[in-house]
């Protein structure tokens, strides 16, 4: 579980993150969801301290992880995962060797206990056949596979993921987000999914934090967002002529 | 301002990569990647250019000091202690300040702006460390090993280029190379490639560890590592000329 108490970030004087509060669930996927530029990335970032907040609380069950000092940060920072935008997967490495790159540094695991467990993760994360590959040499969607496969590596409590749909197809999409969801429940950790895609909002959105101008604009779950009054979000929400389709279809079956 | 900002980034970052590594045989396996990327894969160059250099250093001094009076065993002697004193340790730091230093930079700017870094620090590793410490290991090792391969490719050089040219005999030239040698030289001069090379791995690092942006701000990065650090070595030959030869 990761709560955190009145955040406030600002970039040169300039508020980013305005008070906010809220407490992410384990065992479920949360959402952070936003239009482009609203601070969603800049409060998970600072959740995990790759930013520094001015001031509040970020309790990882209950350690404030601004408080911690360097060797508490490290080793709480090895119960995390997490899935860059982009994957960050290092451009040196194949793919078997970034998914055994935590194991390397922060186990005394075999060779063979690692291989076998590489492979369990490349295998958890349906990748197959593609352990020698490059990231230059892979999909879009295989990179973030990737990625994910390695934020498991080391059986994390946390898995944060920053808008890991971006710049897929929407097959491969459902399919990352089904994905986040079954490791989500299965290994019962705590994730943080930073997202503006609708169709995840919709699918894997056990909690949902909407953030507006750096401010917690709503919360609620995938069932409450689609009959929200917030107008900020309804704007979000329904943005394209299709959402409001769907949206009057259900309203229209409901009332049947 | 920004540049005393500048300089107190660039310690407190030196700070953290000399902070004690996680895993010893992880960054010994990075040493030798480094060693190969930026010592082995720079030998190449590097003869090449000390070949010619000395060649051209011993025509140079050929034309520009033939005179009666002057002995013809100076043209080795020339030629060598040019190579020792200034150019295989100051001119070739200047060249491999652009080889190793833009490819420093721009590798650890790609790493920056691709969350490669961000990736690390969240995993616990010290991303500093890991990424900057081997490299400064193994220029700093290299540094040495390429100046003594380039004042020996530069004497060899001037042995053919002095001889074919038919301006000193082959005699003549090794009786310059072996007349009063001084020690100390090969020994002040490689003091100044250990400087240089600590220059050349940490002053690109710093800027590729700090860039902020995309591809375009990775280039000028690149482009100002190379420029800082040139300045730089040129600077601390000055000091390091100064200091040692008082």
């Amino acid at each position: 579980m990761i709560e955190i108490r009145n955040i406030k970030k600002s970039f040169e004087g300039r508020p980013i993150l305005k008070d906010v509060s809220t407490l992410f669930e384990k065992g479920k996927t949360n959402l952070i969801i936003g239009q482009s530029g609203s601070g969603k990335t800049v409060l998970l970032k600072s959740i995990v301290r790759l930013l520094e907040v001015d001031e509040g609380e970020i309790l990882f069950d209950g350690r404030d992880i601004r408080k911690l000092n360097f060797s508490d940060l490290k080793q709480l920072r090895q119960e995390m995962g997490m899935v860059f935008q982009g994957g960050a997967l290092f451009d040196s490495l194949d793919v078997a060797d970034n998914v055994r790159f935590p194991m390397d540094m922060f186990t005394n695991m075999t060779t063979g206990e690692k291989n076998k467990h590489v492979d369990f993760c490349l295998d958890r994360v349906n990748i197959k056949g593609a352990h020698h590959l490059f990231p230059s040499e892979i999909s879009g969607g295989m990179r973030k596979r990737v990625a994910i496969a390695r934020a498991i590596a080391l059986n994390p409590k946390y898995l944060f993921c920053d808008e890991p749909n971006s710049g897929l197809d929407p097959v491969t999409s459902i399919l990352i987000d089904n994905l986040i969801k079954e490791i989500t429940v299965e290994f019962d950790i705590t994730t943080l999914i930073n997202t503006h895609d609708m169709n995840s909002v919709m699918e894997i959105g056990d909690n949902i934090l909407f953030i507006s101008n750096g401010e917690k604009g709503w919360e609620g779950n995938n069932t409450q967002v689609l009959f929200t009054r917030n107008k900020k979000l309804n704007e979000f929400v329904f943005a394209s002529p299709l959402s409001k389709r769907i949206r009057d279809l259900k309203q229209r079956e409901d009332d049947e | 301002m920004r540049i005393f900002n500048e300089i107190g980034s660039y310690f407190l970052l030196m700070y953290r990569v000399f902070s004690r590594p996680e895993k010893s045989r992880i960054y010994w396996r990075q040493l030798l990647l480094e060693i190969e990327k930026l010592g082995i894969n720079s030998l190449a160059i590097v003869a090449i250019i000390s070949v010619f250099m000395g060649g051209i250093i011993t025509l140079q001094l050929t034309y520009n000091m033939s005179n009666p009076l002057m002995p013809s065993y100076l043209i080795g002697l020339g030629n060598r202690d040019t190579l020792i004193l200034e150019f295989s340790c100051t001119v070739l730091s200047l060249m491999m300040a652009g080889k190793v230093g833009s490819n420093i930079a721009s590798e650890i700017g790609s790493m920056r702006v691709t969350e490669q870094i961000d990736s690390l620090e969240l995993m616990g590793v010290n991303s500093a460390s890991f990424l900057i410490l081997p490299k400064i290991v193994a220029v700093v090792l290299m540094s040495p090993i390429l100046f003594i391969l380039s004042v020996f490719c530069g004497i060899i050089g001037g042995l053919i280029a002095g001889p074919l040219s038919g301006v000193v005999t082959v005699a003549q030239y090794m009786g310059g190379i072996r007349t009063m040698f001084v020690p100390f030289y090969v020994t002040f001069s490689i003091l100044k490639t250990l400087v240089f090379g600590f220059l050349i791995a940490t002053v690109p690092a710093f800027q590729g560890f700090n860039v902020q942006g995309g591809a375009l701000e990775v280039g000028k990065a690149s482009t100002r590592s190379v420029v800082n650090t040139s300045i730089l070595i040129l600077f601390f030959d000055l000091i390091l000329t100064q200091l040692l030869f008082k």
